[in-house]
């Protein structure tokens, strides 16, 4: 392999990264509130492309007004999601809040189904991101650029949100001590809310790159992208956002090099994510920038 | 030299930065009954979770029949005789309270796997036997009208008994108590004072109890241990505890948050 | 007469009664009614051994699929004669010694079970290194895992072009015989020393390991002993169907699954069964939403997906406002219908 190719895969395993790091970044956000793996989290990516391709099909939007409402769309979905499947079950056990999830994302994989159809519909790709720029010999789609730049723009804005705004610090004092801040006074419901928005935009955000990058898009095209995700935020050290993004770009990374540096493993591709999460949870089970669990009588 | 029954050295825990515990050292002679006090926040759970495996110290040993039992796993530890009970109780909710007796056998169980899918006469013999010790210690604590009800359902201070039923069950030579008299009256806490004691003569136990009811502590235990932010700060007979000059520093300091 | 003696033989003729009538619907029922009763005694088999995984120990298992894969193509590669293998693997020719041994059907089943069950040992240590989220995403994983698996061995498995044409020898008579046996281990155990155990991790893990109990020994228990009986469904689906490939037991038929033992009763083998009847009998009879229909002269056509919509609807709604199910956790007995008779009488 030359140094032209091996460029060129480590850009699309950077950008295949960035696309898992924004997935991943919604799972943290609300496993560190609820202790939940949101099972739902995946489909909000089919939501946000269907949500592009309705909106420039049937309200002939230009992409940059349909993206940010077709965003801003998932993450009301995401709410919505909250309120009728987990927000019931709270106090319950949590396997029960488990298998809420496991239906919500069943139900809105069929129901999309049932409503578009499976016959798979192409994405409508802006040409502005077909231009191909020549790097020292490296040739680029500026869509593998711009994919990773939206991610680190993205993240940035998110670490402001939670660092240094008042809700921000609520949810960090929610994910620390969920009864604790609930005493305090801060309205809990709100602040999970405001998780679930943040979470499931850029869940949209990460679905529409997605789908410029394979614009082929079907009711259940985002079951592997999700789970994948999960991985890279176990990775990285569930409960923590930058943990989620590092964790997204080492697995992107390791998957398109291992393929490129071992052609005849290219069919075990999809098995790759799941190794790695095995020998993690073997090896370290905290990820790599999650602190020590407690097994706390 | 004879035996080593029971002794931790130097026993320290930390999380993070926080020091829970700080070299905690005791040794325990058989037929004691030891209590250990000491403001809230003061680390005696912590101590009970070290000794019954359910954390690992940071640094120090416990040293049991001679035998280094430090880290290993909980439910091995009390195979070996250490029972506890929880101060946030944990019964097996909706189990039957004979159930929740009766699980306490099952590390103890000599039929195998097969003879209790093929209902062999040996399993079912083991059976019956489990259910009627089960049933004898429900009848010691007086719990043996609610057998069939679910744990969940009993009131708060059986509750308690159950958790103390539970833990003699799995034939314990130490027993951990964490805040047995927590939310009873003065008549019922003077009762399972007495029943603590009958309890170490007739299944030959030795004790170790964390308790506020300074009372209860005082007019139980045989020697005392104090610990206050992770440090022993005394140890010594009831009487000399109640006039330690810095144990009645430290409980005037805290008096306005004790709960009795 | 004695009460343990009562009930062996009220239990022996329920089995007899049982068997009576599917001889009946074997001489006199119409193929639908077969198709449904094999898919009920199926169901039930994997119902009642999944539901002592995540119903008696509590933890969520996400990757009953894998095993039934695993012990579908395993039977199906036993009870192939070497002539059809040699004509079915066309890509790449099966490995030896597949490709030559043959045995019966019933043999076929055991050794899907033990495979099933030797793969779940292999992963039941990660597997049980965590809990809750963490061992239902690992589960789910070793699906897919298996899945991928399936369409790169070709050497193995045909990849994605499958089996096809396996002999029908699943009946009526296999497959209930089958699922009475399961009944009859899975309550035994659970109502053993170590379906106590099992129910105490359930509860609290954390004390149970205080009363002297090792999860993992009894989490593995359950783990394997529900591999086995996956692994053995697995072989009796394959002989159903006759066609087996890759994408056919997919994290669907685990979601079914699932929602069979939550809508039962998460805990209860009763409910298990009640819910795998309902669920066969009720996916059969909800086909007609995803076929077309003619009323009058208004035409509607097919909507496909929307029995499964119809199912995720059920599951949430079960999970979120009945969380007890059907029996909660209890479980049918000859007692409780004495005493129904009783009542009625006085």
């Amino acid at each position: 392999m030359n140094f032209q190719i091996f460029m060129q895969q480590l850009i699309n395993g950077i950008t295949l990264g960035s696309l898992y790091g924004l997935v991943a970044i919604g799972y943290t956000m609300v496993y560190g509130i609820l202790r939940l793996i949101n099972f739902a989290h995946g489909d909000l990516l089919m939501v946000a492309t269907y949500a592009v391709i309705y909106s420039m099909a049937l309200f002939m939007l230009p992409w940059y007004l349909s993206f940010p409402l077709a965003i801003l769309f998932t993450g009301l979905v995401g709410i919505l999601l909250d309120r009728v499947a987990y927000r019931p079950l709270r106090n319950a056990p949590r396997i029960s809040l488990l298998i809420s999830a496991i239906g919500a994302s069943f139900l809105m994989e069929n129901l999309a189904l049932v409503i578009i159809g499976g016959v798979p519909k192409p994405f409508p790709r802006p040409s502005l991101f077909d231009k191909v720029v020549d790097l020292y010999g490296v040739k680029i789609q500026v869509l593998t650029i711009y994919t990773p730049l939206t991610t680190i723009v993205l993240l940035l804005g998110l670490l402001y949100i939670v660092r240094y705004t008042e809700v921000g610090k609520a949810m960090r004092a929610a994910s620390r001590d969920f009864e604790t801040t609930r005493l305090m006074g801060i309205n809990l419901d709100r602040v999970i809310a405001l998780t679930f928005l943040l979470g499931s935009s850029l869940a949209a955000a990460g679905g529409i790159m997605w789908a410029m990058k394979y614009p082929q898009v079907n009711p259940f095209m985002g079951i592997i992208p999700g789970l994948k995700a999960f991985i890279a935020a176990v990775l990285g050290g569930i409960g923590s956002i930058v943990g989620a993004v590092v964790g997204g770009f080492l697995l992107g990374i390791g998957e398109v090099l291992i393929v490129a540096i071992f052609p005849g493993l290219a069919q075990y591709r999809d098995a790759f994510a799941f190794m790695v999460l095995i020998f993690l949870l073997i090896f370290r089970p905290t990820g790599i920038m999650g602190e020590a669990i407690v097994d706390k009588a | 030299m004879g035996q080593i029954f029971f002794q931790t050295q130097n026993l320290t825990m930390q999380f993070g930065g926080l020091v829970a515990v700080h070299n905690f050292s005791i040794k325990i002679e058989p037929h004691e009954i030891i209590g250990l006090i000491g403001p809230n926040g003061a680390g005696k759970t912590t101590v009970f979770n070290m000794i019954t495996g359910n954390l690992i110290p940071t640094s120090g040993k416990i040293i049991w029949l001679d035998r280094d039992i430090t880290a290993l796993q909980p439910h091995y530890i009390t195979t070996l005789g250490i029972a506890r009970t929880f101060q946030n109780i944990r019964l097996f909710g909706n189990l039957s309270v004979l159930d929740n007796v009766m699980v306490s056998y099952h590390h103890r169980l000599k039929s195998s796997f097969w003879d209790a899918m093929l209902r062999t006469r040996r399993y079912r013999s083991e059976e019956k036997h489990i259910r009627e010790e089960a049933f004898r210690i429900l009848t010691m604590v007086g719990l043996d009208h609610f057998a069939r009800e679910p744990a969940s359902s009993l009131p708060y201070g059986q509750q308690r008994k159950l958790e103390i039923a539970r833990a003699l069950a799995t034939n314990p030579k130490l027993l951990l108590l964490d805040e047995p008299a927590a939310g009873m009256n003065p008549q019922e806490t003077l009762e399972l004072a007495r029943f603590v004691r009958s309890l170490r003569d007739s299944f030959d136990l030795t004790l170790i109890v964390i308790e506020h009811d300074m009372k209860f502590v005082m007019g139980l235990c045989e020697r005392i241990v104090v610990l206050v932010y992770g440090h022993t700060i005394a140890e010594g007979r009831p009487e000399d505890i109640q006039h330690h000059p810095e144990v009645i520093k430290a409980y005037l300091g805290e008096k306005r948050h004790a709960r009795y | 007469m004695d009460k343990g003696l009562k009930k062996t033989i009220l239990n022996i003729s329920a089995i007899g009664l049982l068997f009576f009538a599917l001889w009946l619907f074997d001489r006199y029922g119409t193929e639908y009614h077969v198709r449904i009763l094999n898919n009920i005694a199926v169901f039930i088999i994997l119902a009642v051994s999944y539901n002592l995984v995540n119903g008696i120990c509590g933890v969520l298992h996400l990757g009953p699929n894998a095993f039934i894969t695993i012990g579908a193509y395993t039977s199906a590669l036993l009870t192939m004669s070497p002539a059809e293998k040699k004509i079915s693997f066309i890509i790449e020719p099966l490995i030896w010694p597949l490709s030559v041994i043959q045995v019966p059907f019933w043999m076929s089943l055991i050794i899907a079970g033990l495979v099933s069950t030797v793969f779940a040992f292999l992963i039941s240590y990660p597997v049980f290194r965590v809990r809750g989220d963490y061992l239902a995403i690992v589960t789910l994983g070793f699906g897919e895992v298996v899945r991928v698996l399936c369409n790169a061995l070709q050497g193995v498995t045909n990849g994605p072009l499958g089996l096809k044409g396996l002999k029908p020898y699943t009946n009526l008579w296999w497959s209930w015989a089958i699922a009475v046996i399961t009944i009859v281990v899975i309550q035994r155990l659970i109502n053993s020393s170590w379906g106590r155990a099992m129910k105490a991790i359930r509860e609290d893990e954390i004390a149970a390991k205080a009363m002297g109990i090792d999860p993992f020994r009894h989490l593995l228990m359950a783990f394997l002993i529900n591999a086995f009986f996956s692994g053995v469904a697995g072989g009796l689906l394959a002989h159903l169907i006759t066609t087996i490939s890759p994408t056919l037991f997919t994290f669907f038929l685990t979601f079914n699954l699932l929602m069979i033992i939550v809508v039962g009763g998460l805990g209860s083998t009763t409910g298990a069964v009640i819910g795998a009847t309902l669920f066969a009998w009720g996916s059969e009879a909800l086909r007609i939403v995803e076929s077309p229909m003619q009323i009058g002269s208004l035409y509607i056509p097919g909507i496909p997906g929307m029995r499964m919509v119809i199912f995720s609807v059920i599951l949430m709604v079960v999970i979120i406002f009945a969380r007890k199910g059907i029996m909660g956790q209890r479980e049918f007995s000859w007692d409780w219908v004495f005493a129904k008779i009783k009542r009625k009488h006085t």
